[in-house]
């Protein structure tokens, strides 16, 4: 009994945290490919590569740093991630974390996201890195609420905040057709989420790499994989919530999961380099002024839908 | 039972995470002073970075406050929504409706503008 | 054991690189940014190993010790075109003199540094915090009190009025960005005054460095020069310095793109160059170069428009062009082009359009076989010279940039061409023969 409940899952979250940012990595490459030339070991040595002289060089430290909180705040964005990737049911009966309110959980792990990225620039005591910090801020403020209004959306015809119960709301039809504007918003908040592409506004060049302008080493290493980790935490309740989960005809349910979470982490893959950094006060204003009424937009679709 | 595996999960990522950190630095030395420095391209900055740092969005804040308790109210009427029918439509519409005013307000007193 | 299969799979991976630009230092970045087997990285902690092409005049040497510094271990270093600092010891030091071969010595030097069959670089400066302050009390806690004294080696911020009863004046953040800074011109060094990450005060502290230009704009002030091989010099100088900001702006496979663009300029098929220019210029709009990420704002005032000159006042809507005068420009019916907003992203559209511009001259010059007709002055891609080069204008950015958030102060300094002109051409290497129909 305890196997089945306790030690599965936990195999199950803990390989599909380290499997999923691995191929998120391989999917990068990919696309890195299809942009230009590149040459290396190979699409699937090259992330193991990069981690393998990140391991080698030495962690830096700074002059003052919080230190136990610059250390903790890679780990703990790791732990969000691997929070988020326990929500995701892979079949029926196969959930990590059957809980009733896991929408709710998810909305938080988000929140405190943008805590640890800012924790993360914040610790190091440098300039280039504080700035990076609280630039994020910003935009972290700004996507929780376009996440909340989507998922809700999605929680109505399920009469429900369990995503077990999201699932099963979509057995007739995928809440990525039913709630069109769904998808697409909550894909921008992933891109957010991880301050990928266009929203790179923490870790972006203009600040010499931002909230990682000072951070070298196996400290490096864990931020980046731990950003990866969240990408695919994020693909898993993004096929939850709108590609149907582990719905689908002759496969088993978890093959269904894993085949759609990298159909979302390839497009977020392939998004991401597509667009121009955007300047933080545009991107304030994109979320706000356009993004935010179209959040409201789905939820109004998506309560109509549900009453019909 | 399943808050107990959430919370195995993340106690041993979390602890995946800084042992990951922590093990390959083990026996290296700690870096020298100019080591540490800030990087400014060579530059030298004049003080700590720590500081009160002005934070241009804080209204927007404020207006994401409001929105969030909005949202705590949303949780349960969610759950209840297709039961309650068009009674709840009417309400939460009057309850967007009203923030989307402070929005609006917000626009226009540039509330987005990063100054 | 473990090191080594684990050091072995490091050492393939693209070999990080910080380039820490002296004087004629670019074309090292350019040739590096083109190559895949290096990854340009915008930080010295990221970097295995210090790049250091061009020379470094003795007073940016205490800083170049300050990056040197800066990069964790295991590094090295290479120096191309430069002098190496003496006191670094020859095991740690490699020196390359042809560009051809920098991209095979940094991979062989990133190879050799994992394998511990190349020195690692010492540290060069004191281990010594900036102020001391240590063991004044019982704990080795130092300084004087809330606000004062230097915690932890330096003091902390404090807000810029005296008076600290306003509780409402929150702390500035000065530091001085230093000549090494990837994102800015080489040589330029700015003590900048942060509050939030608004700027403040900007004052340039060192000018960046000269920069130079293709020989044929030299040999236009003496003879009559194909007007074909100057409007591709002026194109592909636009075309590096559009590298810069479209690094800048996130999009890494464009800015290569554009390198790759301006290294076909000065032989390649023009009727060809053009049309891709054209297909870029569409996809830069598409992935959203202007929309999103150039901001409206740096523009200039009238006389800081005139006396900068060049692409940067055309784009204010002074219509000035040496080429208007020329004769042999008029019978290709050079037409002059000027955008009103004067701003950042009205700079941007401008030199596109110049480059486009330039393409077309070329095209219809090459196949008339067109010279220029004066040779008292010509249109430099940094503005116009008469008698006297272009100078620094560096100053400008102490009005324009105050006001400006971090990311559009440095979108609009990657728009503009502040440097002077170095009396000097850039050495071109060996010429290739023309490819492709004419």
């Amino acid at each position: 009994m305890i196997l089945d409940q306790l030690v599965w899952p936990l195999t199950w979250v803990l390989a599909a945290l380290v499997l999923g940012p691995y191929l998120l990595a391989v999917l990068d490459g990919l696309v890195a490919r299809s942009l230009g030339p590149t040459r290396g070991p190979g699409i699937w040595l090259a992330p193991l590569s990069r981690g393998a002289w990140w391991l080698i060089q030495h962690t830096n430290v700074t002059e003052a740093p919080d230190g136990r909180a610059w250390r903790l705040a890679p780990a703990l964005y790791l732990a969000l991630a691997a929070g988020g990737l326990a929500l995701v049911p892979w079949s029926r009966t196969w959930v990590a974390t059957d809980i009733a309110t896991s929408l709710v959980l998810w909305g938080s792990i988000e929140a405190l996201a943008t805590v640890v990225i800012f924790l993360q620039g914040w610790s190091a005591n440098t300039h280039l890195t504080l700035v990076g910090a609280y630039r994020y801020v910003a935009l972290g403020l700004s996507y929780i609420l376009i996440s909340m209004f989507v998922l809700i959306g999605v929680a109505l015809p399920a009469e429900s905040l369990a995503l077990t119960q999201v699932i099963t709301s979509q057995q007739e039809l995928w809440n990525v057709l039913r709630q069109p504007l769904g998808l697409p918003l909550f894909l921008i908040v992933g891109l957010a989420i991880t301050f990928r592409g266009p929203f790179n506004l923490a870790d972006s060049t203009d600040l010499a790499g931002g909230t990682s302008a000072d951070v070298s080493g196996a400290q490096r290493l864990v931020w980046e994989f731990a950003r990866s980790a969240m990408l695919v935490a994020f693909s898993g309740i993004a096929t939850t919530a709108f590609l149907g989960g582990w719905l689908g005809p002759w496969l088993p349910g978890p093959l269904w999961v894993a085949f759609k979470m990298l159909a979302v982490l390839a497009l977020l893959a392939w998004l991401g380099p597509a667009f121009a950094r955007i300047t933080p006060e545009r991107c304030v204003s994109l979320m706000w002024v356009v993004l935010l009424p179209l959040a409201f937009v789905d939820l109004i679709w998506a309560g109509v839908e549900a009453l019909l | 039972m399943e808050l107990l595996v959430l919370f195995v999960i993340l106690i041993l990522s979390l602890a995946a995470g800084l042992l990951l950190q922590w093990w390959p630095g083990r026996h290296h030395p700690m870096p020298t002073y100019p080591q540490r420095a800030p990087f400014l391209g060579g530059g030298l900055p004049d003080t700590h970075a720590w500081s009160r740092f002005h934070v241009r969005y804080y209204p927007m804040a404020l207006l994401l406050i409001a929105f969030e308790m909005e949202m705590m109210f949303m949780y349960p009427w969610a759950v209840v929504y297709v039961a309650q029918g068009m009674k709840a439509v009417m309400e939460m519409g009057m309850f967007l409706a009203i923030l989307s005013v402070g929005i609006l307000y917000g626009w226009r007193e540039g509330v987005f503008r990063w100054q | 054991m473990a090191v080594s299969w684990l050091a072995r799979l490091a050492a393939r991976a693209p070999v990080p690189v910080f380039p820490a630009l002296g004087m004629r230092g670019e074309e090292a970045l350019y040739r590096l940014a083109l190559s895949p087997d290096i990854k340009r990285v915008d930080s010295p902690r990221h970097a295995s190993l210090l790049l250091v092409a061009g020379g470094v005049p003795p007073s940016m040497q205490q800083a170049l010790r300050r990056v040197h510094d800066q990069l964790p271990a295991p590094f090295t270093t290479l120096w191309y075109r430069s002098a190496p600092l003496v006191e670094l010891p020859q095991a740690a030091v490699t020196t390359v003199d042809s560009l051809d071969a920098l991209p095979g010595a940094l991979v062989e030097s990133h190879g050799r540094l994992l394998r511990n069959t190349v020195g690692r670089s010492p540290r060069l400066l004191p281990d010594a915090p900036p102020h001391p302050w240590q063991g004044l009390g019982d704990d080795g806690h130092g300084g004087e009190g809330m606000m004062g004294g230097v915690p932890y080696g330096r003091p902390m911020a404090m807000p810029p009025t005296a008076d600290l009863r306003d509780g409402l004046a929150l702390d500035i953040l000065t530091f001085r960005l230093g000549p090494f800074f990837p994102l800015w011109p080489p040589g330029f060094e700015a003590e900048v005054t942060l509050q939030g990450d608004i700027i403040q005060q900007f004052s340039v502290r060192s000018s960046p460095f000269p920069r130079a230009l293709a020989p044929v704009f030299h040999e236009a002030r003496e003879r009559p020069v194909a007007i074909a091989v100057l409007e591709r010099a002026r194109a592909r100088h636009h075309l590096q310095a559009l590298f810069h900001a479209l690094h800048l702006a996130g999009l890494e496979d464009l800015a290569r793109h554009a390198l790759r663009l301006a290294d076909t300029c000065p032989s390649g098929d023009i009727v060809l160059l053009a049309k891709w220019f054209t297909a870029f210029e569409r996809r830069l709009r598409r992935r959203g170069f202007f929309v999103l990420h150039l901001p409206k704002c740096g523009a200039l005032r009238k006389k800081q428009a005139e006396s900068q000159g060049g692409f940067a006042a055309r784009a204010a809507g002074i219509e000035r062009d040496v080429r208007a005068e020329d004769d042999g420009y008029r019978r290709l019916a050079f037409s002059m082009m000027t955008q009103q907003a004067g701003d950042t992203r009205a700079r941007w559209r401008q030199r596109l359009a110049e480059i486009a511009q330039s393409f077309d001259l070329a095209a219809r010059a090459q196949r008339d076989d067109m010279h220029t007709a004066q040779t008292d002055a010509v249109e430099t891609p940094r503005g116009a010279w008469h008698d006297t080069r272009p100078k620094d204008t560096s100053h400008l950015l102490e009005d324009l940039l105050p006001g400006l958030e971090w990311g559009e102060a440095l979108a609009t300094l990657a728009s503009l061409e502040l440097a002077a002109l170095s009396p000097w051409p850039r050495e071109e290497p060996a010429e290739t023969p023309e490819e492709g129909a004419a």
